[in-house]
């Protein structure tokens, strides 16, 4: 059942229920999801052979609305970047029809670039957490990766919800997806980032241009505006995260699940050498970047999170002017799925990392900016809970984008 | 109200009755029945029930009552009752009464509380609920909430009682109680010293005793004769559940006396103290030499409550054909055992073989151990098949054996890893098999110690340098005749623990060179050392000897409590932490330099190198993780990163406050649910995940070594 792509390849992903909204939809998760009886070890060896003991609720949702769990995909560790992940070689393969890829930093969008689907990160905290093995809580969530647009939006409707079982939702009141299907009301103007177009090399400028061309043909408004801290986001996520990381990682202790290192005369050693062998180098090194910040640093982290505030704010006021921000999703140089060092994996992920600083809900279009076949991707950012007004959008532009995509093909 | 006319809570008694009192405490608990307040009103003497009445007490004192709360710190006026019929509560002893209030001050509220203090109940025959135990570092941290507890009341007190009874018993013998310094210079007593920095004398330290031993040497030479003290004293020791990095102990000396004296002095201490506790220790005290001890229980604090003593079955297999137990003795090793009588059905063949055998004696040290269930006079076992009818016959005779009884035996080519392992594994089946009386009381003296144990290169001293050994004619250069010797030091044990140990000391110069030589001292480093004390023995030093008690371990023996912080009032924690004070704590780098610290560490060190290394370690051990010498390079690299990201953004500094997350935190205290334990806990299944489980519970490394 282990193979090069799946962590755990179902062998009956029949569902009981066959009339539910993802009814004979395929469906891949990723080994960070627990799946009652699967191998659940999120790609590391923290949580060597843990075989998850219930369905985390996002799985227990998609399997009662009928979708057939072909198995968990490998992932990178702890879920942190691209490297090693094959849900997209699951999806371009045709063996499923959705993925769900958790989106730290963009992982969900930047591997829907990589697979010419659509990739949808919700707006943080309307999808429920619990049974997920997360690691940067304040800005982790489920993203959705798909072929159809529908596939986002029927998704999104099963597993988005309150939830008794994670206290770390939010008493908000969360919008209904209906008004995701329904057309886009025009006029709809998209703000560029100066500050962000500004760090493209020209070959990326030139294929953004041309994404952006395909949203004005489909009539959309496009503005420039400008975010004089946008350079901060990076530093920002960076800082917060590790120390989130640090802290998260704290409960691997090789007692409970995950791997016992087999020296350590004593608790002390026991704990040492078994956190030691299980944590590869990248992360290792991020964890003592987040260590350095809680017990050295503390100051930084705080600043770190007073200018969050300040990027969140004036991230929402831009939104008052302008309906939506467009980003590209990826750099042409920067391979997500080779990143392995804390820096390559920022690099790579530059352009999706502000909308998991912000909270606020994140699309990626398919095939809209190429450059000589490479999808830069067009990403769409609202504000957060605005998440219908963004699906419709994507709605509006897949008739362009399924276009695209043939090309591509 | 006048607090002069103040009676104590628990004293009031039916006699009482009529009379008008003033009272004063803290609300232990209160119980409101429309219009009737009851309350516990609690002293340091006991509790009584006080009654606020419409019927008797004045309205605006009622609606006071109604402000109380638990621990309120109140005095109040009212005249003691009779309870009504049927209202009495046995379970405090005031139960029979009730103070009716007339008047009543709240003296200081009380914010709520971490945990419940009450533990009696206001209702007779109705148990008091308790929640949870409560954590110990919780009730360290309140440590003065804490001791309003009757218990821990109790417990200091009683320990008063204990130390005023050892004072006035050792007046009566003619002791005198004399302090010796606190900063002192380091005493050779074998563990790590805390140290105190000298500000006069920069790089100079003082260190805080870890006995008053040559000062009590010196006491004597001074002409005091009889010495004693209740000295507080410090050790920088590993950490141990019960240990406390500063304790105290009962210290005396003597003149002119002999190991006679000590015992029947401390025979007759020990029974007055023990008596607090109303316990008749058996007397006098037997008592063992150390061969003895190790060779019939493997431990040099014989726990003697239960038999099971050592049989030694060396002899029975000189010729054995058994090639494990051949292979030992041609080794010069020895074979001990024990009789476990009559268990053989609690013990099965399981649990011998794959318990005991493979698990647990292992953890003493031990290769292995053998096993034979003696059964219609035979034995049975999985290896008693090598034995001759002759030496079946024989282990029969030595142990004593009957049917029923299981004999475990040791082997090895090392008699002190025979009796070590064999010792523990006599607590480990006696605690196992509840084979230790409760409530019994075993004193045994322990005597006749070596003077030296073995090094790597030569000898130490087992107790320390200034014992006097059993002769003085010994070659400091015979490392063999030195490990012959033996001392005239003497441990009083109590049911296998130590409470305290002494010897009769050298007040010889010449004696006491040659036990330094022994040692393998240079006369450069004897004087560095000891020049003033050996200086001191070259005028007249009187015969003498004494001995030191842990009182605070006295203590807890005596009251039965868990631990002997139970019977400190502010102790550290396991950790030698002190969670109420948070020592020990960092310093101002001012106070530092001040006492000329901050130059002891050498040169400063490059940029990059010492400090870095010393951050990144500090990193792995407060996070846990192990690093190897390849990854080091790429972590020193990130925390440069780290660093510089730090500089970035405590440059772009803003007034916002911290956003820690985009949503607002909602509150999920889950009113009105009970805590449950976990289905998945409940059948075991939370251990399928795990990568070492025992007997359903997850298996660790044990936290000291």
């Amino acid at each position: 059942m282990v193979s090069e792509i799946y962590t755990h390849k179902n062998t009956s992903p029949k569902p009981c229920a066959n009339n539910g909204l993802l009814a004979g939809r395929r469906v891949v998760i990723q080994p960070n999801m627990s799946a009652c009886g699967w191998l659940s070890d999120a790609g590391s060896p923290a949580l060597e052979g843990f075989v998850a003991l219930e369905d985390a609720t996002v799985v227990a949702r998609m399997r009662d609305a009928g979708a057939e769990l072909v198995g968990s995909s490998r992932m990178s560790e702890l879920g942190f970047g691209l490297a090693g992940d094959t849900a997209n070689r699951i999806l371009s393969g045709g063996e499923a029809d959705i993925a769900l890829v958790t989106d730290t930093m963009g992982e969900a969008r930047v591997a829907a670039a990589g697979s010419a689907v659509f990739g949808f990160k919700p707006s943080f905290g309307m999808v429920s957490r619990s049974g997920l093995v997360g690691l940067v809580p304040s800005m982790e969530c489920y993203g959705i990766l798909g072929k159809k647009m529908e596939d986002i939006i029927d998704t999104l409707s099963v597993i988005a919800g309150k939830d008794k079982d994670d206290p770390s939702m939010p008493d908000e009141t969360f919008p209904d997806f209906a008004a995701a299907r329904k057309p886009l009301k025009m006029p709809c103007t998209a703000g560029v980032l100066k500050e962000c177009v500004d760090l493209l090399q020209d070959r990326e400028r030139k294929a953004f241009r041309t994404g952006l061309a395909r949203l004005e043909e489909a009539g959309l408004t496009i503005r420039e505006v400008n975010f004089s801290e946008f350079d901060l986001f990076r530093v920002v996520h960076h800082i917060v995260a590790s120390v989130e990381a640090s802290s998260s990682a704290g409960k691997y202790d090789g007692v409970r699940y995950g791997h016992r290192s087999s020296s350590g005369k004593n608790w002390n050693e026991m704990y040492l050498n078994s956190r030691g062998e299980s944590f590869g180098s990248g992360i290792k090194t991020f964890l003592f970047q987040g260590a350095y910040f809680q017990f050295e640093s503390y100051p930084a982290f705080e600043n770190a999170c007073r200018n969050r505030r300040r990027l969140v704010r004036t991230s929402a006021d831009l939104l008052g002017s302008v309906d939506l921000l467009v980003f590209p999703t990826r750099r042409l140089e920067h391979d997500a799925w080779r990143a392995a060092t804390i820096n390559h994996i920022y690099d790579a992920f530059l352009l999706t990392l502000p909308a998991n600083v912000t909270g606020q809900p994140s699309l990626h279009v398919p095939s809209l900016a190429l450059h000589a076949g490479t999808d830069i991707g067009v990403q769409l950012v609202g504000l957060r809970l605005d998440d219908p007004r963004l699906l419709s959008i994507g709605m509006k532009l897949s008739s362009t984008a399924q276009g695209g995509a043939s090309h591509e093909v | 109200m006048e607090y002069r006319d103040r009676s104590p809570c628990g004293h009031l008694t039916l006699s009482d009755t009529g009379k008008e009192v003033t009272l004063a405490g803290w609300v232990d608990a209160l119980r409101d029945h429309g219009g009737v307040l009851f309350i516990h009103l609690r002293d340091r003497s006991g509790i009584v029930q006080v009654v606020f009445t419409p019927e008797s007490t004045p309205q605006t004192v009622c609606d006071r009552a109604g402000l109380l709360k638990s621990e309120f710190c109140i005095r109040l006026a009212g005249r003691v009752a009779k309870r009504v019929e049927g209202a009495e509560n046995p379970g405090i002893a005031t139960g029979e009464i009730e103070v009716v209030a007339k008047d009543l001050a709240i003296l200081s509220r009380a914010d709520t509380l971490p945990f419940q203090i009450s533990d009696k109940s206001m209702v007779a025959g109705v148990a008091v609920k308790r929640e949870e135990a409560v954590a110990e570092d919780l009730r360290l941290q309140y440590r003065y909430l804490d001791l309003r507890r009757p218990k821990m009341q109790d417990h200091l007190i009683k320990r008063h009682r204990i130390v005023k009874a050892v004072r006035d018993y050792l007046d009566e013998q003619g002791f005198i109680e004399i302090e010796t310094p606190m900063l002192t210079k380091s005493t050779p007593e074998g563990a790590r010293d805390y140290l105190v920095p000298s500000r006069h004398y920069p790089r100079s330290f003082y260190a805080l005793p870890q006995s008053p031993q040559l000062f009590k040497q010196l006491l004597m030479v001074g002409g005091m004769e009889r010495y004693s003290q209740i000295v507080r004293c410090f050790r920088d020791e590993d950490l141990r559940p019960n240990r406390q990095p500063e304790f105290t102990q009962l210290d005396l000396e003597a003149s002119f006396i002999d190991e006679g004296f000590i015992y029947a002095l401390l025979e007759e201490l020990t029974a007055r103290i023990f008596q607090v506790g109303e316990i008749e220790l058996p007397r006098p005290y037997p008592r063992m030499t150390w061969t003895d001890a190790m060779n019939s229980t493997g431990s040099d604090k014989p726990d003697l409550r239960f038999d099971m003593t050592f049989k030694d079955a060396t002899d029975i297999f000189a010729e054995t054909n058994y090639s494990i137990f051949r292979h030992i003795l041609s080794r010069g090793g020895c074979i001990k055992g024990i009789n476990v009588k009559g268990q053989s059905e609690k013990l099965s063949k399981n649990v011998l073989q794959n318990e005991y055998a493979k698990e647990i004696v292992p953890g003493f040290g031990a290769k292995g151990m053998t096993w034979m269930k003696v059964t219609d006079g035979g034995l049975e076992s999985n290896i008693v098949q090598f034995f001759s009818d002759h030496e079946r016959n024989e282990i029969l005779k030595r142990f004593g054996a009957t049917n029923g009884d299981v004999i475990l035996m040791i082997a090895d080519p090392s008699w002190s890893l025979v009796c070590s392992a064999l010792g523990q594994l006599r607590l480990h089946v006696a605690q196992r098999l509840d084979l230790i009386p409760a409530d019994v009381f075993y004193p045994l003296w322990v005597t006749d110690f070596p003077l030296f144990e073995a090094t790597d290169n030569g000898v130490t001293s087992s107790h320390h340098p200034f014992t006097m050994p059993d002769r003085a004619d010994f070659d400091p250069e015979n490392r063999d005749e030195l490990l012959s010797l033996r001392s005239r030091a003497y441990d009083l044990v109590v049911n296998g623990e130590e409470l305290g140990g002494g010897s009769i000391r050298i007040n010889d110069r010449d004696i006491q060179n040659r036990i330094f030589k022994a040692l393998g001292l240079s006369e450069n480093e004897i004087e560095a050392k000891f020049g003033f004390f050996l200086k001191a023995l070259e005028y007249g030093a009187p015969p003498h000897g004494g001995i030191a008690l842990g009182i605070d371990r006295v203590v807890a023996m005596i009251l039965g409590t868990s631990s002997i912080r139970e019977v400190i009032a502010f102790p550290k924690n396991r950790s030698a932490f002190c969670p109420l004070t948070e020592a020990p704590s960092p310093v101002a780098m001012e106070q530092l330099a001040e006492l000329g610290l901050l130059e002891l560490g050498g040169s400063p060190s490059l940029p990059g190198s010492k400090k870095q290394q010393t951050l990144i370690d500090s990193l792995s051990w407060v996070s846990r993780i192990r690093m190897d010498a390849e990854e080091r390079p790429g972590i020193a690299a990130a925390i440069d990163d780290a660093k510089a990201y730090a500089d970035l953004i405590n440059s772009r500094c803003v007034d916002d406050e911290p956003m820690f997350s985009v949503v607002t935190a909602a509150n999920r205290t889950r009113q009105g649910t009970e805590s449950r334990v976990s289905p998945f806990a409940e059948k075991g299944e939370i251990l399928k995940n795990a990568p070492s489980t025992k007997g359903g519970f997850f298996k660790v490394a044990s936290i000291l070594e």
